[in-house]
C-alpha cells in the first residue's frame, strides 16, 4: 500500500505534468497572421444542451471558409476549433485560452450569453476581435459593447420587437400573454416584443417566466393562459423547451382557440422536426428562413443541404455571414486593430438572409420576416408570409 | 473502526511515519507549493490560470474534507457557500474596491453567514438525509441567485470585475502569475490552517464524532454544536475559495453555484482520500484539469474522461491519491 | 367550489405527473431502500431507455410495437443491472460515497456514449396507436397518454411492492442487507439476489425511460433532471420502498403543477423546499441511516 501511494503520487504528477506540458513557452502574444496565413479560433458548444447550435455554427462557417479554398482574406486559415461546454465556467477559459496559447488572431462563436460577456473584458485587453455567432445579450452591443466585439447574429430585444406591431394587430384589441423562460434571453426577448406591442397598443393578458432548463410539464401555466382570457400568445423558446411547449400547446388544446406567435427559434432547426404536426400553422419572427426567395439564399441552402443533408438554421447563417465579414475585413489587415478598422469600413453584406449592415454599435441592422410553419411536400419548413417593418 | 480519540503512537505509525513514504508525505506539500509558486516564470499564462483555479477549488475542497472526510458529514451543497463568496467579491470588486483582500474577508464572512443559516438546519440530519439537504439548500440558493437579477444579475452574472489590487495604492495585478502568487498564498494559508484545526483536540472530537457519534454523546459531548462549528468553517473557507476563483475569472455567474459544483468538490474529496487533506488538494487539482482545461480541446467528450477518471479512481486508488494507513491521523 | 372545477384539470395533470414521476423513481427507490446502494446511474440508464424508444417509435406506433420496446427495455435494463452489481460488488461495505462516485462515473460515462453516437437534437415520440390524441374531459381537452400514465404508474406500483414484499427474491435481498451473513450461513448464495433486484431496479429505470419518453422525450442533459427529480421523490418519500415512493411522487407531482400553478413566480423553489421540509419534519422515518 505504501509503495503503491508513492507510486501513485508521482504518476500523477508525471500525468499533470505531461498535460502540461504543451503549455510551457512564453507568455509575450501576438495575435499570428502572417503575409499569407491567419489563425482563427472557433468557441462552440460541443457538449451538453447547445451542442445543436454548435454543430449549425460550425457547418455554416465551414461552408464558406470550403468555398473560398481555406482562406479568408487571402490568407490560409488555421483554424482552432474549442469546446465552449455549456456555460460560462468552461466557456470564459476555454475563450482565454484561444487568446494566450493558440494565439488566434481573430475569435467566432459563442452561443452562450455570459460566455460573450466574460470574454469582453480579455479579448478587448489583448485586443483580439471576437466575433459573434449567436449569443444575443443585449448589453454586448449594448451597455457592455466595446471596439473589439462584433455581432452578425442578433440582439435579443431587436428579434422580440420585429412581432410586436404585428400581434397587436392581429388581436384587435384582445389581450396578448407572454411566457418565456426565467433567463435574461427569455426576458430580453419578451421584454423587446413587449415594448412594441404596448407602442402598438397593445395590452398584456399577463406574463410567467418559467423555471429555464428545469421546466418539463407546461401545464400548469397553459392553464393560467386559458384562465387569463388572452386572444393570444407570444413567447419564445428554444431547444427542448421549445419542443414540450409547442407539443403540450396542441395537447391541452389551446392550439385551435388561442393563436400562438413566438420568435422563430421555437420552431427554427432540428426542432422544428421534433415538434412534428403541433408547429403546424404558428407564426413566427425572424431574420431567415431557408424559404426566403433570393438567389443568394437558394445558392446557400443548395450547398448546405448538398454537403450536409440537413437544411440550413439561422445559427449556421450567422456563422457564414462572420467568415464573409473577415474574409473581407482581413484583407491586408495585420492586427487586431486594423481587422476591426476593416469590419467598421465594410458597407452593406450579401447574406443568405438578404442585406444587412453593422450598426455603430456592431450588431447587424437587418430585416425581419414573418413566417408561417407549413407542410410544404418534403417536410415541415418556415414560410415566409411577408417582411415585418423593423 | 477505533472509537480512540487520539492519534495512537502505536510501533505501526511510527515505523510509517520514519520510512521514506512519511519523508515523502512532508516533504510534498512544501514541493508542491514551491513548484506552484515558480512555474508563472516558466508557463504560459493558460496554465497560470489553471494553476489558479485549481488553488481556489482546492480551499473549497480541502473545507469540504474537513466536514466530510474528518467530521464525517457528507454534503452535497457546498456550491452554495462558494457561490456567495464568489457573489460577495464580485459585488464588492463592482460596488465598492478592487482591492482583493477586501474581496476576500467579503467572500469569507458571505459564505460562514450562508453556512451558519444552512447549517442550523442541515446539521440536525445525518448520512443520507443530511447530503440530500444540503443539496436541496444549495438548490434554492442557485434558484435565488438566478432570480434576484438585482443584486446577482441573473442568469449573465456579473462580468468585467476589476483587476485585483492588493493595497488600495497598489497596481493592478494583470499578469497572471502575480494573480497565482496571490491565490496561492491564501490558499497554501488556509490549507495549513484546516490542517491545524484536524490535529487539534477539536478536530478529534470531529472524528469521534464521524467514528461514533452515539458513543461520543455518552461521553457527555454535545456533538451539535461542534458539527455546526465545522459546517460554519467549511463554509468560509468556500466563500474564500469563491473570492479566489473570482478574483482569477473576473466574472461570476450562477453556474459557480451549480449542483455541479458540489458534486465535482465531493468527487475530489473522494479521490483524494477523505480525511487525508493533503490528497483532496491533489484531487481537486485533478478534477479541475479534467473537467475544465483538458474538456474543451476533446472535440465534446470532456465527461466520458472524467467519468473514466472517477471508475479508474474508485477501482485502482480505494483510499484515494494519498491513502494508505495514515488516513486516520494527521 | 368553483376552484376545483376551475383546477381540476390541473390537479388530474398533477397526479398523471406525479405518477410518471413514480415510474422514474421506483428504479432508484428501490436499490436504495432494499440494497442501500445509491445509484446515481438511475438518470443515465432512463434516458438510454428514451433513446431505445426513439429508436423504435419512427412515425405512428402500434401498441405491439410499444410493447415490444418495453422488453427490449427490459432486457437492456437487466443486462445493466447485472453489469453494475458486478462492478459494485468490490465497493461492498465502502460506504455510499465510494457508490456514489463509481455509479457517477458510469453515468457520465453512459450518457455521453449516447451523445456521440445519437447526436445532441432533442427527439421526441408519440404515443403508441390509440394512446395518442387529446380527448374533451369535463370540457377540457387532456391527452390520453396521461390518463395511461396513471394507470400504468399504479399497476407497475403494484408489481413492485409484490415482487419486494411477497417473493422469495424480494425476501432474500432484503434479509442479505439486513444480515448477510446470516443468509449464507443458510446455504443461500446471496450474490444473485442482490445483483436480482439490482437488475429490477435497473429495468425499470430503462422501461421509466420508454414509458417517459413521449412526455419526456430525449436529449442530452435529460439524465440529470430525472436523476435529481428521482433523487428528490425518493427523499420525499421515504425509506418505505413503493408506498413511500409512490406517496412521495404523488406530492412532488402536484407541487410540480398546482404548486406551479398557484405560486408561478416561485416555481423554481418549489421542489427543493418540499425537500427540505419532508427533510426535517420526519427525519426518523427517512433514508435507512448507514452506520457511521
Amino acid at each position: 500500500m505504501r509503495r503503491i501511494n508513492g507510486r501513485v503520487l508521482r504518476a500523477v504528477s508525471a500525468i499533470v505534468a505531461i498535460a502540461l506540458l504543451p503549455a510551457c513557452g512564453s507568455s509575450f502574444n501576438t495575435g499570428t497572421i502572417t503575409s499569407d496565413s491567419v489563425k482563427i479560433g472557433l468557441l462552440i458548444p460541443q457538449s451538453g444542451v447547445y451542442a445543436p447550435l454548435g454543430t449549425d455554427i460550425s457547418r455554416g462557417f465551414h461552408l464558406y471558409l470550403d468555398a473560398h479554398g481555406g482562406q479568408l482574406g487571402h490568407r490560409r486559415v488555421a483554424l482552432v476549433t474549442a469546446d465552449e461546454g455549456a456555460g460560462p465556467d468552461s466557456g470564459v477559459p476555454a475563450g482565454q485560452k484561444l487568446i494566450q496559447q493558440s494565439q488566434v488572431a481573430v475569435a467566432v462563436g459563442v452561443v452562450n450569453s455570459a460566455t460573450a460577456l466574460g470574454l469582453i473584458q480579455p479579448y478587448n485587453e489583448a485586443k483580439v476581435p471576437l466575433i459573434i455567432a449567436n449569443a444575443g445579450a443585449n448589453a454586448l452591443t449594448g451597455a457592455k459593447r466595446s471596439a473589439y466585439v462584433w455581432r452578425t447574429s442578433f440582439a435579443n430585444g431587436d428579434v422580440g420587437a420585429s412581432m410586436g406591431a404585428y400581434v397587436a394587430s392581429r388581436v384587435d384589441f384582445g389581450q396578448v400573454y407572454l411566457i418565456a423562460p426565467d433567463y435574461a434571453a427569455g426576458h430580453e426577448q419578451i421584454g423587446g416584443f413587449r415594448e412594441a406591442f404596448e407602442a402598438a397598443g397593445g395590452k398584456v393578458a399577463g406574463a410567467d417566466y418559467p423555471p429555464f432548463g428545469t421546466t418539463s410539464n407546461y401545464q400548469p401555466y397553459l392553464a393560467r393562459i386559458q384562465r387569463s382570457g388572452a386572444r393570444a400568445v407570444f413567447c419564445f423558446f428554444s431547444g427542448a423547451e421549445a419542443v414540450s411547449f409547442v407539443k403540450q400547446y396542441t395537447e391541452f388544446g389551446l392550439a385551435p382557440t388561442i393563436p400562438l406567435y413566438a420568435t422563430g427559434y421555437l420552431t427554427e432547426g432540428s426542432v422544428l422536426r421534433g415538434e412534428g404536426a403541433a408547429a403546424l400553422g404558428i407564426q413566427t419572427g425572424l431574420h431567415y428562413s431557408t424559404e426566403l426567395d433570393t438567389a443568394t439564399n437558394h445558392a446557400f441552402v443548395a450547398a448546405y443541404v448538398a454537403r450536409y443533408h440537413a437544411p440550413p438554421t439561422v445559427f449556421s447563417v450567422a456563422a457564414y455571414d462572420a467568415a464573409q465579414v473577415l474574409d473581407r475585413a482581413m484583407a491586408g489587415a495585420r492586427t487586431g486593430a486594423q481587422i476591426v478598422a476593416g469590419l467598421g469600413r465594410l458597407g452593406d453584406i450579401d447574406s443568405p438572409r438578404g442585406t444587412w449592415h453593422f450598426s455603430d454599435t456592431h450588431n447587424p441592422v437587418q430585416r425581419y420576416y414573418l413566417r408561417e410553419v407549413r407542410d410544404q411536400g418534403g417536410g415541415l419548413v418556415n414560410a415566409i408570409l411577408r417582411t415585418l417593418s423593423s | 473502526m477505533t472509537a480512540t480519540i487520539s492519534p495512537a503512537r502505536t510501533s505501526a505509525h511510527a515505523a510509517v511515519r520514519g520510512g521514506w513514504a512519511g519523508r515523502l508525505r512532508r516533504v510534498l506539500p512544501v514541493a508542491t507549493v514551491l513548484a506552484v509558486a515558480v512555474a508563472p516564470f516558466g508557463v504560459t499564462p493558460p496554465v497560470s490560470s489553471a494553476l489558479t483555479r485549481m488553488c481556489a477549488f482546492a480551499v473549497l475542497v480541502v473545507g469540504l474534507d474537513l466536514l466530510t472526510g474528518v467530521a464525517g458529514l457528507p454534503s452535497l451543497g457546498q456550491a452554495a457557500p462558494f457561490g456567495a463568496g464568489a457573489y460577495a467579491a464580485a459585488i464588492v470588486a463592482t460596488r465598492l474596491s478592487p482591492v482583493a483582500p477586501l474581496q476576500l474577508v467579503a467572500g469569507a464572512a458571505a459564505g460562514g453567514l450562508l453556512a451558519a443559516v444552512i447549517g442550523w438546519l442541515a446539521v440536525r440530519l445525518r448520512g443520507i438525509n443530511f447530503l440530500m439537504i444540503t443539496l436541496a439548500l444549495a438548490e434554492l440558493v442557485h434558484a435565488l441567485a438566478n432570480q434576484w437579477s438585482s443584486l446577482t444579475g441573473g442568469s449573465n452574472g456579473l462580468v468585467g470585475l476589476p483587476f485585483i489590487r492588493i493595497a488600495p495604492a497598489g497596481p493592478p495585478l494583470v499578469a497572471t502569475g502575480y494573480v497565482l502568487w496571490y491565490v496561492l498564498a491564501v490558499s497554501a494559508a488556509c490549507v495549513a490552517v484546516v490542517v491545524v484545526v484536524s490535529r487539534s483536540a477539536f478536530g478529534r472530537t470531529l472524528r469521534g464524532i464521524r467514528d461514533n457519534e452515539g458513543r461520543m454523546r455518552a461521553l457527555g459531548y454535545a456533538t451539535f454544536w461542534p458539527k455546526y462549528l465545522v459546517f460554519c468553517i467549511a463554509g468560509v473557507l468556500a466563500g474564500v475559495g469563491g473570492s479566489l476563483w473570482v478574483a482569477q475569472a473576473q466574472f461570476v455567474s450562477p453556474g459557480s453555484l451549480n449542483f455541479e459544483v458540489s458534486a465535482l468538490a465531493l468527487m475530489a474529496v473522494v479521490i483524494g482520500g477523505r480525511g487525508t487533506l493533503y490528497g483532496p488538494v491533489l484531487g481537486a487539482a485533478l478534477v479541475v484539469l479534467v473537467r475544465y482545461e483538458l474538456s474543451p480541446y476533446l472535440a465534446g467528450r470532456g465527461m466520458l474522461l472524467l467519468g473514466g477518471v472517477f471508475i479508474l479512481v474508485v477501482y485502482l486508488l480505494p483510499k484515494g491519491l494519498a491513502g494508505g494507513r495514515a488516513r486516520r491521523s494527521a | 367550489m368553483q376552484w376545483l372545477t376551475d383546477n381540476f384539470i390541473t390537479i388530474l395533470d398533477g397526479v398523471a405527473f406525479g405518477l410518471l414521476l413514480f415510474t422514474i423513481a421506483i428504479g432508484l427507490s428501490l436499490i436504495l431502500g432494499v440494497l442501500d446502494v445509491l445509484n446515481l446511474a438511475h438518470g443515465a440508464l432512463y434516458l438510454a431507455g428514451a433513446y431505445l424508444a426513439v429508436q423504435f417509435f419512427t412515425g405512428r406506433v402500434s401498441i405491439w410495437v410499444f410493447l415490444l420496446a418495453l422488453v427490449m427495455a427490459s432486457v437492456l435494463g437487466a443486462g445493466a443491472g447485472a453489469g453494475l452489481a458486478f462492478m459494485m460488488r468490490p465497493l461492498a461495505g465502502r460506504g455510499h460515497l465510494d457508490q456514489a462516485l463509481l455509479s457517477l462515473g458510469v453515468a457520465l460515462v453512459l450518457a455521453d456514449l449516447i451523445s456521440a453516437v445519437f447526436g445532441n437534437d432533442v427527439h421526441t415520440v408519440s404515443p403508441p396507436g390509440f394512446l395518442s390524441g387529446s380527448p374533451q374531459l369535463a370540457g377540457f381537452t387532456y391527452p390520453v397518454y396521461r390518463l395511461a400514465v396513471i394507470l400504468v404508474g399504479l399497476v407497475l406500483a403494484l408489481v413492485v411492492y409484490l415482487v419486494v414484499e411477497r417473493t422469495r427474491l424480494g425476501a432474500l435481498a432484503r434479509a442479505t442487507v439486513i444480515d448477510a451473513p446470516m443468509v449464507r450461513a443458510m446455504g443461500v448464495d446471496t450474490r444473485p439476489f442482490v445483483a436480482g433486484i439490482f437488475a429490477f431496479g435497473t429495468v425499470l429505470a430503462c422501461v421509466g425511460g420508454v414509458l417517459g419518453a413521449p412526455i419526456l422525450g430525449a436529449y442530452p442533459g435529460l439524465d440529470q433532471y430525472v436523476l435529481i427529480l428521482g433523487l428528490v421523490v425518493v427523499v420525499v418519500g421515504g425509506v418505505d420502498t413503493v408506498r413511500g415512493t409512490l406517496v412521495g411522487a404523488l406530492v412532488i407531482g402536484q407541487v410540480e403543477v398546482l404548486g406551479v400553478s398557484l405560486l408561478p413566480r416561485y416555481a423554481s423553489f418549489l421542489v427543493f423546499a418540499t425537500m427540505v421540509v419532508g427533510l426535517l419534519l420526519r427525519p426518523g422515518n427517512r433514508m435507512r441511516v448507514a452506520a457511521s
